[in-house]
């Protein structure tokens, strides 16, 4: 008030009592129908607005990076499975390639290939879950199983490459430990076609509903200065009109040998992060085409002793197979000493790996600078001063996975 | 094996049909023996209501509403390329190991609702807290009291009619006792003395309460079209739905076009049917649930307490349904061949048959309107709780008003009815017309005119409800 002297004649409304109110804290989670993930947030409510919301982690935290450095350089492989259990190979995939990195090691063309087919698998993998999620709790059920029966036809496929749906443990340091099944190169391609009728339905469910659109437009909200300050990457980054891709920017693997466009939104909304996963959708189905079009024959790991096992007839018949098989096993690969950055494009972003070597067969270090993380650091940000049910698409559509950012 | 499956289907719609017209040619007899021995032995009427009570409510609703908890979960799993519920079987004789379509779910269901620990928070309201399911479930089952279900017909020297009560203030009965359910969640959200459940019962309070001024808005125009709010009886809007606008005979059957409620009154049933879908609280409108937020008013109640008001939901569905019908389907009669069936000799010299025929087209009608609430609820997301309000003040309220309007005006110029059927066959044809024209270059819509406002155009899809949200 611009005139604090005293005012003899006070009007009613001054003189009343008013009714004295104060904000509603509730808990969301750790266990939370909407808290996927073990989060919690502790959500201030003024009615259904939300006032402040802090979000806490911890409560999936398993000691990835301690356990790393206890076991050698192929052991940490079926870690990584654990961080991003939605797209585990992508892991797999980036870890190696860090490794290679620090090792300073070329790994050979069909490898590459494969790591791109069954990367850009999981991504779709990845977005289908989080589409399909962000309609089961908007309320649109049907939306969701669609996209989990498109999901677990591809994690049919990446058993059959793996053997796993979820713990894939595949690739190896210098390629990967098996080529392609047989045939699943034709049954991966029919399997796309199914996936893209799929996503057809989930789209036509949610992309133009006058709900579903009411609900996601312009709630979620974040300037693309704004996510660049909280370390946004991937989808949600590129949501915001930020062109980050990773695959175009650093292209690994095969990704410049192939014809790919990168999904951008310009509104930072849940709306936009939505649209941009249905995108990558395609843009990935594309992908895998074109790789099993062009992948070369050829071995799928280094031929070198000291980096990959023998066959196992050699191991079996020759004394170098067994002195390689066992030191490769015993102590590990020798990874000269050093550190390194790596980043690749991960489903949600820019999933980087900091390692460490002392030159013996154990990492030093390893730091996972996951996504999610980031990512999951703005959503208090991005929904303080929205309505409660806000929450539950934003925590959608950025899609933090409780396995990568708690590690 | 797609032969035997279709058999098997046409059976088991066979059968349903079957028992409801067994059930309701059991009805009539009930009522007339009822009205009689209540008049001959103590002089007092009412005897049939009685006998209706028994064989409509306890029957057929709540039958139908137990049967919806095992077709909603096969409805939606046939919407959902998913087998639904198989797993229950009742191992004797030859039943032992076939699904029976699921039917022994329903069993299980309730045993376990019954058998469940009836938990209460310690700090809970005690009484309003048992007080909760109650309010929540009696209001809407005593709603149904008014629907009539089949016409008026001399039974054992008796004249019966197959509803439960035909009040002179019919509809604002329906009304009255509906704004009566609000107590039932609201309370439950506020005895349960938890967070999370004092939110949903807020949103269900205010959202019930703002969606019962365009309930009764939007029925306004049925009801001066027929200038009664009673349902039942030979004035009622019930019957008077069965006579024709324009009618022709062809060859000894009647055709036409009938007034029944949705062709004269198109816009106030999409008016209706969103509103009092908004009432049952089920998707879109669940945000006093809303399963993933607020997980809903009804989140310290356990076993049969929540069953209560689980089975309240159903019941609301199979409600609203028969009140849809009998205000907006032409309630028992038949889109035509009305008179040509009544004018059938057999049926003249026992009219009961042809009316347990009527009753069950009112059922089958029900069924119908059934199915396409839980595909409403199966395919559409949840609305945000600030939008509900919107769509409900901003949208059907104004409708309603210029719906009332308009109708009043087409009324007075021609009381015949006839051009308020054009009237309403133009709406028709509009809305249908908003709801099939695919969006010109909707493909990257997004790119170009993303955020609010200038969506105007694309305010219908492919139902009534979110047609209506398109508040921008």
């Amino acid at each position: 008030m611009a005139h604090d002297e005293y005012d003899p004649t006070p009007s009613n409304d001054e003189l009343e009592a008013h009714l004295q109110t104060r904000n509603m804290v509730v808990n969301l989670g750790p266990s939370h129908p909407a808290m996927h993930g073990t989060v919690r947030m502790k959500v201030e409510l003024d009615g259904e607005t939300i006032v402040k919301a802090d979000t806490e982690i911890g409560f999936l935290h398993r000691g990835f990076q301690k356990s790393c450095e206890n076991v050698t350089w192929t052991q940490c492989i079926p870690y990584t499975d654990r961080l991003n259990y939605v797209s585990a190979l992508m892991n797999n995939f980036g870890f190696l390639s860090a490794v290679e990195k620090l090792i300073g090691l070329e790994i050979p063309e069909r490898a590459k290939f494969i790591r791109v087919i069954g990367a850009e698998l999981h991504r779709i993998a990845d977005h289908l879950t989080a589409t399909g999620a962000l309609g089961l709790e908007l309320g649109a059920f049907a939306a969701f199983l669609y996209g989990i029966e498109a999901r677990e036809l591809i994690q049919d496929r990446v058993t059959e490459l793996t053997g796993a749906r979820l713990t894939t443990n595949y690739g190896r340091v210098g390629g990967l430990n098996r080529d392609l099944p047989p045939g699943w190169g034709d049954k991966v391609l029919r399997t796309l076609t199914k996936v893209e009728e799929l996503c057809g339905e989930v789209s036509a469910l949610l992309t133009h509903n006058r709900i579903f659109t009411d609900r996601c437009r312009g709630t979620g909200v974040i300037t693309a200065t704004d996510a660049l300050d909280f370390g946004f990457t991937g989808p949600c980054l590129r949501a915001c009109g930020v062109n980050l891709d990773l695959r175009k920017q650093k292209p690994y693997w095969a990704y410049d040998q192939l014809k790919f466009e990168v999904a951008m939104g310009k509104n930072g909304d849940n709306y936009d992060r939505y649209l941009i996963r249905v995108k990558e959708i395609a843009e990935s189905i594309s992908l895998i085409r074109q790789a099993l079009d062009k992948m070369p024959e050829g071995p799928v790991i280094v031929d070198d002793r000291r980096i990959a096992l023998p066959p196992k007839d050699e191991v079996y018949g020759t004394i170098e197979g067994v002195m390689a098989h066992f030191k490769l096993v015993m102590e590990g690969i020798q990874v000269p000493a050093g550190e390194v950055y790596d980043a690749t494009e991960a489903a949600n972003g820019e999933l980087g790996w900091y390692l460490r070597s002392d030159g013996s067969g154990r990492p030093y270090k390893v730091h996972v600078r996951a996504p999610g993380f980031h990512i999951l650091s703005g959503v208090g940000k991005m929904i303080e001063g929205r309505m409660l049910a806000d929450l539950i698409p934003t925590f959608d559509t950025i899609n933090m996975i409780g396995g990568e950012v708690e590690q | 094996m797609k032969m035997k499956k279709w058999i098997e289907v046409s059976l088991a719609i066979g059968f349903i049909i079957g028992a409801l017209y067994g059930l309701m040619a059991a009805a009539y007899g009930l009522s007339g023996l009822l009205e009689g021995l209540l008049k001959d032995k103590f002089g007092v009427s009412g005897g049939a209501g009685f006998a209706n009570l028994l064989v409509l409510m306890l029957g057929c609703v709540m039958v139908i509403a137990t049967a919806l908890t095992l077709a909603e979960r096969k409805w939606s799993a046939m919407m959902q390329d998913r087998i639904g519920p198989n797993r229950a079987t009742i191992d004797i004789g030859p039943l032992k190991g076939r699904a029976l379509g699921g039917v022994p779910h329903i069993v299980t269901d309730v045993l376990k609702l019954l058998t469940k620990e009836d938990f209460q928070p310690a700090t809970a309201s005690k009484f309003l807290f048992n007080l909760g399911p109650i309010l929540a479930f009696a209001p809407v089952f005593a709603l149904f009291a008014i629907v009539p279900v089949g016409p008026t017909l001399e039974v054992a020297g008796q004249k019966v009619g197959l509803y439960v009560a035909n009040p002179d203030f019919g509809l604002l009965y329906m009304l009255g006792i509906a704004s009566l359910a609000v107590y039932g969640t609201s309370l439950a959200g506020w005895a349960s003395n938890n967070k999370f459940a004092l939110l949903g019962g807020v949103r269900a309070s205010s959202q019930m309460i703002s969606y019962e001024v365009a309930l009764g808005l939007s029925l306004v125009g049925m009801m001066i079209a027929f200038g009664t709010v009673q349902l039942a009886g030979p004035t009622g809007m019930s019957e008077m739905q069965g006579h024709y606008l324009w009618k022709a005979t062809v060859g000894g059957l009647d055709v036409g076009i009938p007034a029944w409620g949705f062709l004269l009154q198109p816009v106030g049933f999409i008016l209706f049917f969103a509103a009092a879908f908004a009432e049952t609280k089920r998707a879109p409108f669940d945000v006093p649930e809303g399963e993933s937020e607020i997980i809903g008013y009804f989140v310290e109640y356990s076993g049969m307490k929540f069953g209560l008001f689980m089975i309240a939901e159903f019941v609301e569905v199979v409600v609203l349904s028969g009140v849809l019908t009998a205000i907006f389907f032409g309630g028992w009669t038949l889109p035509f061949g009305n008179e040509a069936l009544a004018s059938v000799g057999f049926f003249q010299d026992h009219p009961w048959v042809l009316g347990a025929l009527f009753a069950t087209i009112f059922w089958v009608k029900v069924i119908l309107l059934c199915y396409l609430q839980l595909a409403i609820r199966w395919t559409f997301p949840r609305f945000r709780y600030d939008q509900i309000q919107t769509l409900g003040w901003k949208i059907l309220l104004p409708m309603g008003l210029v719906n009332l309007f308009v109708t009043g005006a087409l009324i007075l110029w021609d009381p015949t009815l006839r051009s308020l059927a054009i009237a309403g066959g133009l709406e028709i044809a509009l809305i249908a017309a908003v709801t099939l024209v695919p969006r010109g270059g909707a493909k990257d819509e997004h790119a170009e005119d993303h955020g609010h406002g200038g969506h105007g155009a694309h305010g219908a899809t492919d139902a009534a409800a979110p047609a209506l949200a398109a508040h921008h």
